[in-house]
């Protein structure tokens, strides 16, 4: 437990000790290669670790995002009535408001890593769903259904309505015929807009979200508009964290015996399985790990301040991006695939002073890393495993196999 | 193995059959492999050898037939749960997990043996940890076996061709088979390496303990270490015995050579 522990350091510096001295945009941008990072190391165990080619990883952000937007959205709203956020110093909340009693972790933070964990699931549920066609597919043919499934995702948020984002309609308007308590001026409630079967003519409705089952909620995240309103949790602890525990898991995971099963399906399907490796379940099985890590990540994302949850998160264009990642990275290579979402993430930052040749240059760019290196940076390696620090452990006097155990995280 | 010296049988093979359309590639094949046997899988090329291979490994499903591993019927069982009921192959064109290093290709011939479960292994357990290094050291003691061990941490697809085709057996003594089928392990291989190759299958055998079933084509090899030997053509058995009477059976020479009255052709066969 011991990465795990260093990893809580390591979050909390960032958001204690880093945050501060670099300044809102630099933090951002960290923040943003943080996410980032969870998202390719985890698509690296579908795509790098099996070799089957998922194109549907924003699917499973979207969702995860989409769930845990609904966990805090309503939670907040239910718990404490209004949907500002209720953490600790740990998720950013401005020293500034009440310096002496904030605590460390607030009640919201708890809040929050349940959405989180909500979202992991729920996208782990659906990683289940698109892994089944996955036994029977194998390359383009799962790229295409993996494409589709993102799309379906897309389309799905995209037809939630919009009009059905709630909103504070005057007590009067929501009940009209109860009177108002004293000191309640405003109601918390969804519009409908239904067509009177009487007079033939559209007029809107109101239903107060405290009086919505809890089923409906599903379908008010604001449809084509986007879900906006979320509480902002998600502060450099919480990404890191998360990016910590997902490299830590994928690590783990490629080290154990069933991350050599994972990779030997890559290596040679026919062969794993006459070896004894079950791959139909081995290959549902990396699509669910990986669908409840970006699922987690779609959630810090979802949470994030200035970011607008719409359905064009679950869209392929974002998808491609972690593909670039994981491909540019080395396939397999997790070292490879933090260092590429580094790399993907700043490169478009650092090219925005000249925002007209921004695009080329970020495109040359990949075409030549590409070129240069067509497996990747790492290849599927990691970034130990290359000759420069291989050597440097031998005059170390550590046997290369020992080391390469001993180097986990 | 009984009092009487009689051995068990470890695979039953009772006439399987195999049609690919209207192709019989394999016709009511029957075999019986008993404890500790070295038997010969011979027949000119595509003669349904692999196929054979294919049908026992559950990589095909057999038409019509059965087949017991164990006294376990396993027709019809995904290749996984073939190699779990002990029951292990190499392959003709080699089949190594070529980006890993030859370690891992070994330790992942033990996967089917383990007990571990996915959380203890991501939580690191004890239990997760000690079978691990079960597993490693017996990867390595094979590896040692095989003359591999100074190779471990290298990629398998940078060995040169011998010692692909030793990793294989490795490999797939690493799944603790009762039953080894080996594909043509001397294809490609040199004279001087086919004689230690020769020494290698022997040595497997009487270390290992492994019922073995061999498909070559150097009948030198085959004639050398097995002590009997299947014949098949066009899917068809035409021939099983001893390796004398494999020699000179009119309708295997038939079978190799063609016409059975030039007067080189047994010559020829007794020479091969």
């Amino acid at each position: 437990m011991l990465p795990l522990l260093i990893g809580l350091v390591f979050a909390a510096v960032m958001q204690l000790v880093v945050k501060p001295n670099i300044g809102d945009y630099p933090a951002k941008l960290v923040l943003d290669i943080g996410i980032a990072i969870s998202l390719a190391v985890s698509l690296t165990m579908v795509n790098g670790f099996t070799g089957q080619f998922s194109m549907g990883h924003a699917g499973f952000l979207a969702v995860g995002g989409y769930a845990a937007g609904i966990v805090t959205y309503y939670g907040s709203q239910r718990i404490w009535g209004d949907r500002a956020t209720h953490g600790g110093i740990l998720s950013g909340r401005p020293l500034a408001i009440d310096p002496a009693t904030l605590p460390l972790v607030g009640h919201g933070d708890w809040l929050f890593l349940a959405a989180l964990v909500v979202g992991g699931l729920v996208a782990a549920l659906l990683g289940f769903l698109v892994g089944l066609p996955s036994l029977r597919l194998k390359g383009d043919y799962l790229a295409i259904v993996t494409l589709g499934f993102g799309e379906i995702v897309r389309v799905m948020i995209q037809q939630t309505n919009a009009t059905l984002k709630p909103q504070d309609i005057a007590w009067e308007e929501v009940y009209p015929a109860l009177p108002r308590p004293a000191g309640v001026e405003a109601v918390a409630s969804y519009a409908f807009d239904v067509i009177d079967p009487a007079t033939k003519l559209g007029r809107t409705v109101y239903q107060a979200v405290s009086d919505t089952p809890a089923w409906d909620v599903l379908t008010h995240v604001g449809g084509s508009l986007g879900f906006t309103g979320i509480p902002k949790y998600t502060s450099l602890f919480w990404v890191y964290i998360v990016a910590s525990i997902t490299i830590f898991a994928a690590f783990r995971l490629k080290q154990s015996t069933f991350g050599r099963a994972f990779l030997s399906i890559r290596e040679d399907e026919v062969a794993a399985e006459a070896m004894g490796v079950n791959t139909t379940r081995y290959k549902v099985w990396a699509f669910v790990i990986s669908a409840f890590f970006a699922g987690v990540a779609g959630g810090l994302f979802a949470h994030t301040l200035g970011v607008g949850l719409s359905a064009e998160t679950a869209g392929f264009l974002k998808s491609f991006d972690i593909i670039i990642m994981v491909v540019l990275g080395g396939l397999g290579s997790i070292s490879g695939a933090v260092i590429a979402a580094v790399v993907v993430t700043v490169l478009p930052e650092a090219l925005r002073d000249i925002p007209q040749y921004r695009l080329i240059i970020y495109a040359l760019a990949l075409i030549l890393i590409m070129i240069f290196r067509p497996k990747g940076l790492l290849g599927t390696h990691e970034i130990w495993d290359r000759a420069v620090w291989k050597r440097v452990r031998r005059r170390g006097g550590s046997e290369p196999g020992k080391a390469k155990g001993g180097s986990s995280p | 193995m009984t009092s009487s010296g009689r051995r068990s049988d470890v695979l039953r093979v009772q006439s399987i059959s195999k049609s690919f359309g209207g192709l019989k590639a394999v016709q009511d094949f029957s075999l019986t492999l008993c404890e500790g046997d070295l038997k010969g899988l011979i027949g000119p090329n595509g003669a349904g050898k692999t196929t054979v291979f294919n049908l026992l490994t559950g990589v095909y499903k057999p038409d019509s037939g059965a087949i017991s591993l164990s006294d376990a019927e396993v027709a019809g069982l995904r290749p996984n749960q073939i190699c779990r009921q002990g029951m292990a192959r190499t392959f003709q064109n080699i089949r190594l997990f070529g980006e890993l290093p030859v370690l891992d290709n070994v330790r992942l011939g033990t996967h089917v043996r383990a007990h571990q479960t996915l959380l203890g292994a991501a939580m690191r357990s004890p239990f997760s940890v000690g079978e691990e290094r079960a597993m490693t050291a017996r990867a390595r003691d094979l590896l040692a076996f095989f003359g591999l061990e100074g190779r471990a941490e290298e990629q398998a697809r940078n060995l040169p061709y011998g010692d692909q085709r030793k990793l294989e057996i490795a490999r797939a003594l690493a799944t603790s088979p009762k039953v080894l089928l080996l594909d043509e392990p001397a294809a490609g291989m040199n004279s001087g390496e086919k004689v230690a190759l020769r020494d290698l299958i022997r040595r497997v055998q009487t270390t290992f303990g492994v019922t073995i079933l061999l498909i070559e084509h150097d009948m030198g090899l085959v004639m050398d270490i097995c002590q009997r030997i299947t014949v098949i053509d066009y899917g068809v058995t035409i021939a099983e015995g001893p390796p004398e009477a494999i020699q000179n059976d009119p309708k295997v020479i038939e079978a190799y050579l063609g016409a059975p009255d030039e007067p080189s052709v047994e010559q020829g066969v007794a020479r091969a």
